[in-house]
């Protein structure tokens, strides 16, 4: 009897935690930081132009058969922007835009998952931005590889820097840097 | 005055062209030395914008008046410009010309190699024409400042010697680029 009923404790032990890796956290990717991307676009003087943020984390939890138990959180060094020119790099960490001294990192944390057909999904989450966080929607496509073993995460979001106070001062004025911003990202998955 | 030229005179459309050019690059060095002078960096960016818009409608323009100086006859020299002065006066032209082509295009580079996309008053955007690269923009900014002060100091000859013709010879130079009407016409 004591066998069996270890057996069973331990199956059922297994079947709970799986249950709970499943309830949590649907699959766990680790993203692959030298193909994955993270950047914005923003219009300056009517012409568009690209930040790249070169350093970033992102613990990414998926699984399109268990949205409700999905879940990104993502933490964007500021300092790490790259515009290809250091003097308007300068500015965006200066203080009155991201003011990288001050507030180093922005984090993006979404929880709320809805599908949108095929392989696109849709999800709300906050984005902590300076000393502001407001919910920015997010539309993105997940694209296994057939191995299921990566995937791609392709995506992007529209937002006003202005909600985030992203342009202090005479940066407030949006006739030459323009309000909307618009964020992309690629980010290559691996499990 | 007719549009087109004549053997005699500068038309209507070349003079437009023309003087419009003039109008603009005068502005252009007004604008570069604002941007230098800025106080803030909106203000020097501000400032450059629409010096880059100007030099792009420059750029423009001066196709247009290339064009439309082939499509046309050219007024020929007066009697009373001598042949070693016709030839000064050709290769001035003729190096203006280029200049007004030239150092929009090289401002163009210096945009792109900055990584800073030249938008038409927010109409529309000039392609890229290089990658973005800190070098290279330093060398097309020396090129565009070498460029711009070449035009000023043509544009300083060109203008003495317009001036020269028309005060001292007293002949059409002048006039025939100007909606005035020439001299010894009835």
């Amino acid at each position: 009897m004591m066998f069996v009923s270890r057996s069973a404790k331990r199956l059922l032990a297994v079947a709970l935690l799986a249950m709970a890796g499943i309830a949590w956290a649907a699959v766990t990717w680790r993203v692959v930081p030298t193909t994955s991307q993270l950047s914005f676009v923003g219009k300056q003087a009517g012409a568009e132009f690209t930040g790249r943020f070169e350093r970033f984390t992102a613990d990414i939890y998926f699984d399109p058969k268990d949205l409700a138990g999905s879940k990104f959180v993502v933490d964007i060094e500021l300092g790490s922007v790259n515009s290809k020119d250091k003097e308007r790099d300068d500015i965006l960490k200066g203080p009155e835009l991201f003011d990288v001294k001050r507030w180093p990192k922005a984090r993006y944390v979404a929880e709320q998952f809805t599908s949108k057909g095929g392989d696109k999904y849709a999800a709300t989450g906050k984005l902590t931005l300076r000393d502001s966080t407001r919910d920015v929607p997010i539309e993105f496509a997940f694209t296994p590889d057939a191995s299921g073993k990566n995937a791609w995460l392709k995506g992007n979001a529209q937002l006003k820097r202005l909600d985030f106070g992203v342009g202090q001062g005479e940066w407030k004025d949006t006739q030459w840097v323009g309000n909307d911003v618009r964020v992309e990202f690629a980010l290559r998955l691996a499990q | 005055m007719q549009l087109k030229n004549s053997a005699a005179r500068y038309g209507a459309i070349a003079q437009l062209l023309h003087w419009s050019i003039v109008v603009l690059i005068v502005t252009q060095f007004v604008l570069a030395n604002q941007a230098e002078d800025a106080t803030s960096l909106l203000k020097k960016a501000q400032t450059l914008t629409l010096h880059k818009n100007i030099g792009m409608t420059v750029f423009m323009l001066a196709a247009i008046r290339l064009l439309w100086r082939w499509a046309n006859v050219v007024p020929a020299h007066l009697p009373t410009v001598k042949p070693w002065q016709q030839r000064i006066a050709d290769i001035t032209h003729w190096a203006l010309y280029a200049l007004i082509l030239v150092t929009p295009l090289a401002g163009w580079l210096m945009s792109s190699a900055k990584s800073y996309s030249v938008s038409y008053f927010g109409l529309f955007t000039f392609p890229d024409l290089v990658a973005p690269n800190e070098d290279r923009y330093q060398t097309f900014k020396v090129l565009h400042a070498v460029l711009a002060f070449s035009i000023f100091n043509l544009a300083l000859l060109h203008i003495a010697a317009a001036l020269k013709h028309h005060f001292w010879d007293k002949d059409n130079v002048l006039r025939r680029m100007l909606p005035v009407k020439l001299r010894g016409d009835r």
